[in-house]
């Protein structure tokens, strides 16, 4: 008897969890699945009531976007901007993370706080000192601007991240290495490196997330020659109405990327955000 | 294979010496262990033999090599650690094989090598494994492995055994003593367990707040101690110690305290030498295998009447804790329990082995 009830127990609690979840799935997923739908709707399908779920699909918008406008162009800076500023950050965040958790020196403390501190500045007010000397050097309207722009958030970011992950490692193995033959530079990057590589995968789609998702640098930085997507999306809304279609498409494309990386590394990705919870 | 010395060793951390004026002289071939309780400098001296720690002032060689600056690289050592610090992304044979790798040694030299050590360590099986994968003993011996496969001029262990259970610990403390006697490199083990000391080394270098107390044998060290910490860190159950003063009566030398303790000394010699600490405090130590149960009443020499306060039966001996006034003593007497809690004994103390300590300083007063 006592077995039922607590089989029966197991079943509503069960029952319980599985509706709470398919309730905050269709809350988190709902607006994305329409905005792939819409995208693939043509403007007139897009608004009908009820809304359809099951139609014929066009690419007419993306391929207006390829062939027509300079969504290629867009696509390519948005690329190379963040994938240059989160390769940066992550060489630089690694080097410096691992000085400052290694490094035996008065201070260290301090100085990662300084940089750390770096990071807490809101956008808007890095963008008016940015502006100055982007200004001053004819740095604005280019990729190097932005990718500077980019860096100086992701770069104490990513050092942060990665000091804090060396200094979870027991130092002992690098020890070893170097009593091995090692020179301190092969310990770090033999040893230490590859231990830490979940959070080096973590770090970097964090880092790659806020320069891929910019808006506010990348309105103030860039030309119309180095726009990336989302500033080119704020532009579909003009004085004649908004491009519902191609805003649709276009913030399906942003998404994209991002899912998929973000899936491919999962596995990672909980390892490296849950690194130290985890002994 | 090298000798190994250190000379005026200092090592300073701010303020705090950690390591004072370490001198030692280490042969081919041997096996030494330094031990002390936690904080004795014993580690940070491997370490800085190690190059892991700078060291403050002083010399290290390594053969007739001065190796204080050399990087740990290029000091041809291998060192086992306390927890083993195996690489965990590589499986057991890259492990062993990292050293040689690094060294640039051929693939069949490195292959050769590996195999042969993994043999003597009983590991073959587990070349493939990553350490997760691996248990606590089985970690130990491919850090051995490790170090081995190096052949390098001297092994360094850092509490290699801590980390074991006890039955493992005593299997892989005669396995080590068997590898040494096999492979005949000098070897420098650091230990706080008196045991592994005692049965592992050919001298013993004991530590105590960065400063060395003594250096000797097993026996050595067992049979004379310097210094009353020496007496007291050496031989377990520890040495039993005795508060007391040194008197002279007629022409008997004593020593009594207010609980009731008395001792004459019968050696000639030692009591002309106790003339000088007439009147003095000194410290009379004891060992649990010196002191016999007597029966009856006796009022000879050197007997004392205690009560049994607690009785361990070990089996092949028993140890039998007593006191009299404040004064605790532990007796080791062989074969199962005679005596019951609470019952009145005699015990009396061996007339020619025992230790006797100036109060202040804790120096032997028997040479």
């Amino acid at each position: 008897m006592a077995g039922k009830q607590l089989l029966t127990r197991k079943l509503i609690a069960r029952v319980f969890i599985y509706t709470a979840l398919t309730i905050a799935m269709v809350w988190a997923l709902m607006p994305i699945v329409w905005m792939v739908l819409s995208s693939l709707k043509t403007q007139a399908g897009m608004f009908s009531m009820p809304p359809k779920f099951i139609f014929k699909p066009t690419f007419s918008t993306y391929a207006f976007m390829f062939n027509e406008g300079n969504f290629g162009l867009f696509l390519k800076n948005s690329v190379i901007a963040s994938l240059s500023s989160t390769f940066i950050a992550l060489v630089l965040g690694t080097l410096g993370g691992y000085a400052l958790a290694r490094g035996n020196y008065k201070g260290a403390k301090h100085i990662a706080f300084w940089i750390i501190s770096t990071r807490m500045t809101p956008i808007a007010a890095a963008i008016v000192p940015l502006y100055l000397i982007f200004a001053k050097f004819h740095l604005m309207g280019t990729a190097l601007g932005l990718v500077i722009a980019y860096t100086t958030f992701n770069l104490p970011f990513a050092l942060w991240m990665m000091m804090t992950f060396f200094a979870e490692l027991p130092p002992d193995m690098e020890h070893a290495a170097m009593v091995d033959g090692a020179t301190k530079f092969q310990a770090f990057y033999k040893i230490a490196l590859p231990q830490v590589a979940p959070g080096l995968v973590a770090t970097g789609i964090l880092c790659l997330m806020f320069a891929w998702n910019d808006f506010a640098f990348a309105s103030v930085f860039t030309s119309h020659k180095t726009q990336t997507i989302p500033v080119a999306v704020s532009l579909l809304v003009s004085q004649t109405g908004i491009a519902w279609g191609q805003a649709m498409a276009t913030g399906t494309v942003i998404i994209l990327p991002m899912l998929v990386a973000g899936l491919a590394v999962r596995k990672y990705l909980v390892r490296g955000l849950s690194m130290g919870a985890i002994k | 294979m090298a000798t190994v010395s250190f000379k005026n060793v200092y090592k300073k951390y701010g303020d705090q010496t950690v390591v004072k004026n370490l001198n030692l002289e280490i042969k081919d071939q041997e096996f030494i262990v330094l031990v002390g309780p936690s904080g004795c400098g014993k580690s940070t001296s491997l370490r800085m033999l190690a190059g892991l720690e700078e060291v403050t002032s002083g010399d290290i060689y390594i053969g007739d090599t001065r190796v204080n600056d050399m990087p740990p690289k290029d000091r041809d050592i291998a060192m086992v650690f306390q927890n083993y610090a195996l690489y965990p992304h590589m499986n057991v044979y890259d492990n062993m094989a990292f050293g040689l790798r690094l060294r640039k040694y051929s693939a069949s030299e490195i292959d050769r090598r590996v195999k042969e050590a993994a043999a003597i360590l009983g590991i073959e099986h587990l070349l493939e494994r990553k350490p997760r994968e691996l248990s606590g003993g089985q970690r130990q011996r491919v850090a051995i492995g490790r170090a081995i496969v190096r052949e390098p001029k001297v092994f360094l262990m850092d509490e290699p055994l801590s980390n074991l259970d006890a039955k493992l610990r005593v299997q892989m403390r005669a396995e080590l003593a068997k590898l040494h006697q096999k492979l005949k490199t000098t070897c420098i083990y650091v230990t706080h367990d008196q045991t592994e000391a005692m049965t592992m080394g050919d001298r013993i270098v004991v530590m105590k707040d960065g400063v060395v107390q003594q250096v000797a044998t097993p026996s050595e060290l067992y049979n004379n101690p310097k210094n009353i910490f020496v007496a007291g860190f050496i031989g377990s159950p520890a040495m039993n110690f005795i508060d007391c003063t040194c008197i002279k009566e007629n022409d008997e030398v004593c020593l009594v305290n207010e609980d009731g303790f008395k001792f004459l000394i019968n050696d000639k010699k030692l009591a002309d030498k106790l003339i000088n600490y007439h009147n003095k405090k000194l410290v009379f130590g004891i060992r649990p295998e010196d002191v016999r149960g007597v029966p009856g009443e006796s009022s000879k020499e050197n007997c004392q009447r205690v009560r049994v306060d607690v009785v361990e039966n070990l089996g092949s001996e028993t140890l039998v804790y007593v006191s009299f006034g404040k004064q605790t003593i532990v007796c080791r007497f062989m074969g199962s329990p005679k005596h019951k809690v609470g019952e009145n004994i005699t015990i009396a103390l061996s007339p020619n082995r025992y230790y006797l300590f100036d109060k202040e300083s804790g120096v032997s007063v028997i040479d």
